[in-house]
Parts: structure tokens; sequence; C-alpha cells
């Protein structure tokens, strides 16, 4: 009895042994089927969510790439592209929530990166944005390394010259001084290198490709541009009639040349005017800064204030002789200033545009 | 080598602590393998039923063909593997000495398969909890092992099921404790922690790390969101009282009708999920996708609160009826809901106060736990487990409390002992255990009428305790109590001539005293439960015990007699009364 006892021991614990090998093989069989009908059935569910979010169907879209993850949570690609979707449909915070989920398990990956930047900067969260476009400057990209950061820095740099941030602009800018090679960019390039207000090296750029037939109006205007920025009006007007002459249509460059002549036939400070010349120019300044103190006057009138109006009205109607113009000229600019600076505290703004001769012309005269 | 094997085995077989710990061990990665292979066919199998793409009246179809089958071979062939489960592997324990026989494992295995493949909203973590159980059981009993053994190995196999079934091995050590065996200091501690943490590790071995739920690292926004998860308390605990009702109720109705409806009556739960699945998909199964999706925000608030209630109906009617499948998974799906809707009411009104729907629906997930399958403790630890966060604990034991709570008082009996009324078991619960313990030694002892002296002679001593009413006095000395003598004792030395003998030498006391246990010196403690002082009188035959201080086991406080004993129980008047 006792050892029919023992026999039954030892069989069934061999037997349960030998159950459990069975069961392994045939659990790995069955899971190796499970992740292999599962990964079919995701990817058809991906397919079909990439060929919604292509249409514009974002929502669906959404909806179909979840069900995917739903199956394999372990595809990174559904992920980014479920993020993208979520900011295609606007959803940025969900947008967020899916890059940052992303981040956490690879702290590297670019892509998620310029996710989780792109949602940030829907959101105005900027400096966040900022740092996150950098992530994605620096980071991991599975395929195409080189161009998808280059792309994410383009981004960035979108996002700086928007925010206007020139010194953070011209930062990333000088890394990618001599990456693009085709026109348009290297146009866009000393564009953005203007607007970071270092026209030198937008003026180097453009030089670069004057001579570029494809490119050589933007070029010229761009030329133009710069030497505008460097308060050159005589060459910056130069290359804004050249620019016309190749590109009659452009009516950036014509408006820029226009501003360009006004500019010079207000400017009392241009060499080789006559006295006269320069009188007429002074009393035409007073005229002006009138015109634009008169837009806003101020309603307590101070004594000086008050004498100073006398006086540009004065001027206005004054007789000058030939011999005395020089110093009435000054007097006039003097009188034109003291009304700018007025105009500039009266409680209603100055128009915005800063490129106004009237405006550039002051602003010289106070330098 | 063959013979050295066996030679082994025999000899592991002889020795109970190596046996035990090695068939934790093998237990474990069995129960394990075979939970991973039930989790893997009703799988593919429900992929087979529901192509991708499948027509609609499939959702219909499919489970009224799933209950109709299942439900014949369970009225046939497997008339034990109905149900959840856990009631049965309890009942097993408690009644027949664990027997689960191999062709209810078979029937639970199959049967839930198919049922749960087919759509019916029934969970599986019930079921596998019976096949662990009834695997130990089949494997202990051919090795031939002791009645006391087996019950000892079964609650292993349950622990091991659940830790693969759900991936929370703690979790599952705990339920085997609190819910299985109804006591979480049981003394198979030990090898349900051996048998779970093996099985938990086949499953990760064949299916890899991936958990159960995705669930983003949620955390408490603002201390004044202990308020909203009180309110997801009492909405979990009011949701899990509706639904046992429901479903007890149901099943009693269901037992009223005819005994030969019974093999097609699981065709009314299926016929229930197909209708209500084919208008609202997410009805049909256990759910843990939907549950995945809500943890993770992406069901609206409207789609939530219609699945809560869905899901309560189409879940009590599918077990009522008479399906395999447990309920313990819908629990879960019902506090996921509950909770997204809680969760989702208040981010709406508060969203930068409180965190968003997902982080109530895994906090709401355990709270419908609590309240349903009533084992608070297993709640808590296996959402901590799922989500690996220390933060989001304190809302949850909340939450869990007011669940509990709430529960108890509305549903008094929980729902796997409520479940085995109906079918006539009653089997011990936590709470009459703690009954039968809440009597004491105290309650019932009193001061020594009289002490004798080791000193004493017999011929001095006999008049005396020929007088008192007790069989057996304490001898105490200047040390103290040295044991209890009883009257026959000194009648026969008495009546051997012994009249001048001292009590000491009847009693063979040796100089130095230092036999302080229980058997040596029979005694109890004034907190010591009445039970036991029956248990100890009847171990040393004497009908009256001392009672002596904790602190000094010599220290006499007084005697508790048997019919003091019986008194405090109300079964015996006093002698003379």
């Amino acid at each position: 009895m006792k050892h029919s006892a023992g026999l039954s021991f030892i069989g069934t614990f061999s037997l349960t042994l030998l159950a459990i090998a069975g069961l392994f093989a045939g659990d790995t069989f069955l899971a190796a089927v499970d992740r292999t009908e599962n990964d079919v059935q995701a990817a058809r569910l991906f397919g079909e969510g990439q060929a919604l979010l292509a249409k514009g169907d974002n929502a669906k879209a959404i909806d179909r790439i979840n069900d995917a993850i739903e199956i394999d949570r372990n595809n990174r690609d559904y992920f980014r592209t479920l993020a993208k979707a979520q900011l295609a449909a606007g959803k940025t915070e969900e947008a967020e929530k899916t890059a940052a989920d992303l981040l956490d398990s690879d702290p590297i990956d670019g892509q998620a990166s310029l996710l989780m930047a792109q949602a940030l900067t829907r959101e105005g969260h900027y400096p966040e944005a900022i740092s996150y476009f950098h992530r994605a400057v620096y980071g991991h990209w599975d395929q195409d390394q080189e161009a998808n950061r280059r792309k994410a820095r383009f981004e960035l740099i979108d996002l700086l010259a928007q925010r206007n941030s020139k010194e953070e602009l011209l930062a990333e800018l000088l890394a990618v001084q001599a990456t693009p090679q085709d026109a348009k960019a290297r146009i866009q390039l000393g564009d953005l290198f203007l607007q970071a207000g270092s026209p030198a090296r937008a003026m180097d750029i453009f030089r670069a490709m004057l001579h570029d037939p494809t490119a050589n109006a933007a070029a010229y205007q761009g030329m133009g541009d710069s030497e505008f920025a460097q308060s050159n009006y005589r060459a910056a007007q130069r290359y804004f009639e050249t620019a016309v002459r190749l590109a009659p249509e452009n009516a950036a460059a014509r408006r820029r040349l226009e501003v360009c002549n006004q500019l010079l036939e207000l400017d009392p400070m241009v060499r080789g005017l006559t006295a006269a010349e320069r009188f007429r120019r002074s009393v035409k300044l007073v005229e002006l800064t009138l015109g634009e103190y008169n837009e806003c006057p101020q309603t307590n009138l101070t004594p000086d204030l008050q004498a100073l109006v006398d006086n540009a009205n004065a001027a206005l109607t004054a007789q000058v002789s030939p011999v005395k113009q020089g110093d009435a000229a000054e007097s006039n600019l003097d009188i034109a200033e003291q009304l700018w600076q007025a105009r500039k505290k009266a409680p209603c703004k100055l128009p915005a545009d800063a490129d106004r001769p009237l405006a550039l012309v002051l602003a010289r005269l106070t330098q | 080598m063959i013979d050295k094997i066996r030679h082994s085995l025999e000899k592991l077989r002889h020795n109970e602590d190596q046996l035990t710990l090695v068939l934790s061990l093998v237990i474990g990665a069995l129960v394990g393998l075979v939970t991973v292979a039930f989790i893997l066919f009703t799988g593919r199998l429900a992929a087979r039923m529901y192509p991708a793409g499948g027509a609609g009246w499939r959702r219909i179809l499919v489970p009224v063909l799933g209950s109709l089958s299942t439900g014949y071979l369970l009225y046939k062939y497997f008339p034990f593997a109905r149900g959840s489960g856990i009631p049965q592997t309890k009942a097993a324990i408690f009644v027949d000495d664990g027997r689960i026989l191999m062709r209810t494992v078979l029937g639970k295995f199959f049967c839930c398969s198919a049922s749960l493949a087919s759509g019916i909203a029934l969970g599986r973590e019930g079921p596998s909890v019976h096949v662990g159980g009834g695997l130990a059981s089949v494997v202990a009993r051919n090795m031939g092992l002791s009645p006391r053994q087996v019950k000892a190995l079964v609650p292993a196999g349950c622990a091991a099921a659940l830790a693969a079934a759900f991936n929370t091995p703690i979790a599952a050590v705990l339920f085997s404790l609190e819910e299985i065996l109804g006591d979480l200091h049981a003394t198979v501690l030990g090898s349900v922690v051996l048998s779970a943490a093996t099985s938990w590790m086949v499953l990760h071995l064949v299916l890899g790390d991936d958990p159960l739920f995705h669930v983003s690292g949620y955390k408490l926004v603002n201390p004044s969101e202990f308020g909203v998860y009180a309110v997801l308390g009492v909405v979990g605990g009011l949701g899990s009282v509706a639904f046992v009702k429901l479903l007890l109720n149901l099943r009693v109705w269901f037992r009223t009708l005819p005994k030969w409806t019974v093999w097609f009556q699981p065709v009314a739960g299926g016929l229930t999920v197909g209708l209500l699945g084919y208008f609202v998909p997410d009805v049909l199964g256990v759910g843990y996708n939907t549950v995945d999706k809500v943890l993770n925000g992406n069901i609206v608030i409207q789609m939530v609160v219609l699945l809560a209630v869905l899901k309560i109906i189409a879940t009590a009617v599918c077990y009522a009826s008479g399906n395999a499948g447990g309920i313990f998974g819908p629990s879960l799906f019902m506090g996921a809901m509950m909770g997204a809707a809680v969760g989702g009411v208040a981010h709406a009104i508060f969203p930068n106060s409180t965190a968003t729907p997902g982080a109530y629906a895994l906090v709401g997930m355990g709270t419908a736990f609590a309240g349903v399958v009533r084992t608070p403790l297993t709640s808590v630890m296996m959402i901590f487990e799922i989500t690996r966060d220390y933060t989001i604990i304190v809302p949850l034991m909340i939450s869990n409390l007011i669940a509990f709570f709430i529960s108890q008082k509305l549903q008094p009996e929980p729902i796997y002992e409520a479940l085995e009324h109906q079918d006539g078991i009653h089997l011990p619960s936590a709470q009459s255990r703690s009954d039968a313990e809440r009597t004491h030694v105290y309650q019932a002892m009193k001061l020594a009428p009289l002490v004798l002296s080791p000193d004493a002679t017999v011929a001095l001593t006999l008049p005396k305790v020929t007088a008192g009413a007790f069989d057996a006095w304490p001898v105490v000395s200047g040390d103290g109590l040295v044991g209890m003598i009883k009257n026959s004792q000194i009648s026969s030395a008495a009546g051997n001539g012994g009249g001048e003998k001292h009590l000491s030498e009847i009693l063979s006391l040796n100089e130095e005293l230092h036999h302080n246990s229980a058997e040596e010196l029979p005694h109890v403690h004034p907190d010591h439960s009445l039970s036991l002082a029956l248990e100890r009188m009847g171990t040393s035959g004497l009908n009256v015990l001392p009672v002596v201080s904790r602190a000094n086991v010599r220290q006499l406080v007084g005697v508790v007699t048997l019919s003091d004993i019986l008194e405090t129980f109300g079964v015996a008047k006093k002698a003379g009364s």
C-alpha cells in the first residue's frame, strides 16, 4: 500500500512536470500566434487611420489609431501618428499627453519632442515649446535623422521669428547658415537674418545670389532691405530700383522703393543739398509733424507747448530771405523735432508703420 | 540516475516542509501556464467569433449560440463548473477537504473560454481561481497527500491563478487569504506567496511585461479632490449594491423556473448581452479594452454612464441565468465607468483642481471591487499594483472604504456568501470566525476558591478538596503556580497510604520551575477565547484551568471552569441554581 502511494506520488510529480513542459511549449506557440495576428490587425487599423488622417478626417483617424494602439502598444509609430492626428484635430492637450507618454519611455525621441513642441506652441507655452524644439533638434530620429533635425530647427526658427526673439533667432540661424542649398531657402535665410537684426550677414547671403538668375530679383530686394536697415537709403534705393526692373510685378519691392524715394526727398541731412532746398525740406518737415500733432492734439496745453505750436505755425508762413535760410532751416528742424517728441507723448499712439519716411527722417534727426 | 531521482522524490514525500515548498513552486508554474493558456485560448477564440469588420448580427447570434452550447455542456457534463468558481472553491476547501474534480477543471476551462469568447459579460478571474484551485487539488490528491495538505495547497493554486489572470501577484495573495480562506493570518501564507510569485513569473516569461491596463501616472491635483473621491465612494457603493441585489434577486427568480429549463436558462444572458451589444458593442465580453480606453480618457461621459448601467444589467442577467464566468472583471469594468462618470463631471466643473476622468476611473475600479467583492485590502493593493504609483493610494482608500461601508450597510451579506447561501451552503466567514473569538476567558473566570501549597500533606488537603466543587486545584508555591492537582490524584494517594505525602511529591515537581508551555503546565490567559479554553481542557483532561498573567505565567489571576464557560455561552446553569 505504501509502495503504491509512493508510485502515485512519483508518477503524478513526473506527469505534472511533463505537463508544465508541454504547456510551456503550447503557451509559447499560442502567444506567438496571438502576437502575429494582433500585429496584423493593428497594422491594418493603423493603415486605415493614416488614410483617414491624409483625408483630413481627423476624428475618425484618432479612433482608428487608438484601436490599433489598444492591440499593439509597443509600436511607437502608432503613438506618434496619434499625436499628429490629435494636433490636426486641435486636441492639443491630448497630443501633449501622448507625446509626454512617448517621452517618458524615451526622453531623446526626436519626433515626440517635436510633437510636444508643436502642441505647446499651439497652447502658447512658448518657453517650454522652444525647449522641446531644441530636444527635437538634438534628439534621436528613427529615419532620415539629419533632414528631420533640420526641419525641426527651421520650425523653431519660424517660431522665434514670429516671437521676434532676435538673439535666439540669430543663434539658430548661425547654426543653419550654410545648410540651405536652394535659392528660395537661402533668400528666406537672408530675410531671417535681417529679422534677427543682422543685416550684414543677410547682405553676405544676398550678395552671393545677385548673379543667380532664378533669384536675383529677390536678392536685390534683400540687398535693398539690408542697406535700408543700416540707414543707407541711397544704396537701398538703387537695389530696389534694380529689383523692380527685374521683377516689375514685385509689389513689395516697389513699395520699398517708394518709401526710399519719399525719404530721400524729405531728408534734410542728405549731402549736397543747397541752403534753399534744405530750408524747403525743413518747412515740409514742420508741416508734416504739425499735421501729425494735430491728428492728436493735447487737451491741456502747457504754455511751452502752446508756444511750440505757435512757432510751428509761424514757421510755415514766414517769409525768409535767402541769407537767413540756413539759420531758419536749423530752427525749423528743431521745431519739427520737438513737435515730434510732443506727438509721441500724446495719448493716441502713432501709426505702427515703422518704415514711414517721416518717422525715419525724424529718427535720424534725433540721433 | 532514475533511481537517484526516485530516491530524492521519496525523501521529499516524507518531508512535509520541503514538499510544501516544492509543490508550491510546481503548482504555481502549472497553474500560471494553464491560466496563460486560458487567456490566449479565449482571446483567439474571440477573434474567430468576432472577425474584424464582422457584421452586426454576429453580436446577437454569437452570444446566444455560445450560451446555448455552454449551457448544455454545463448542465449535462460539468454541473460544478457553472458560475464564478469562487464560492465553489471555498465550498471545496471548507466542505470537501479541498476536493475539486478534474472534470470540473476541464469543464470550467473550456466552457468559460467559449462563454467569454462569445461575448458573455462575465470575467475570467473567478473561473481562473476555480481552475487553479482545482489543479492544485487534483495534483495533491493524486500524489496521495492527506486532506489537510490538499486543503493547504488549494489556496496556493487560487493565488497562482489570480496572479496570472490579473497580473497582480500581491493582490492575488491577499485575495486568496482575505476572500478564499477568510483569514489574513492563515498558516498557508508562505505557499500562497511562493505559488503566486512563480505563476506571475511564468506569465511574464510567456506574455512579456505588458501590463493588463496601461495607466498614466495619475496624481492628486488638489487636496479638495478628496471630496470628489468621497463622492465616488458613495456612487461606487450604491452602484455595487444595485448590482449585487439585482444579480441575487434574478438568480432567485431563475431558480424558481422548472428544472428542465436549467440547460437553456443561460440563453437569457446570451440574448440580453447580444441585444445590448448590438447597439453598444462595448458591453460584450469582459471589456478590458474599453476599461483601458476609459483609463486613458478616450470615452465621452455619456457613453461611460450608459456602459455602467448596461454592464450592471448584462452581467447580472448573464451570471444569474447560469453562464460560466465571474464577476471580478465586470465589477472592475463597472467601477471604471462609474469613476469616469464622476471624474468627468468633476473635471468639467473644476478643470483646474481635479485630475482627468482617467484617474477617477482607476480609483473607481477599486471602489466597485471593494463594494461588490468586499475585500477592501485586496482592492487597494490591486490598484496599487496596476498603477505602481503610491500617490493614488490615499484617495483610493477613501473611496474604497466609503463604498465598502455603504455596501455593508445596504447589503449585509457579501455576494459570494449570499451565492453560497442560495445554494444551501453555509461556510465560515471572516465575520463568523470573529464572532466565535468574541467571548474571552476574562468573561467567565473567577478567583480560585482554594489554592493549595506544594508542601501541604495529602491528609490535610483531602477533606478540603472533596468539599469543593472543582475536580482539580491550583497548587501555588512561593514562586507562583506550579501546577494543577486533580481530586482523583489526592484520593488515590490517600487510599494508597500516602496521607503524609506532600502534594509536590504527587506532582513530581522538580526543584526548578521551567516548564511553562501549555502542554506542560495547562493554563489560559484572560484574553484567550473561551473556545481555546475548551480546547485546552480537552487536551489536558481538566475541567478547570488556571488563568495566569501574560507577564508571568506563574502568576495565578483566577480559574475558569467548564460550567462557567457553558454558562457564559448560555447553555448551562450553575450547579445548584
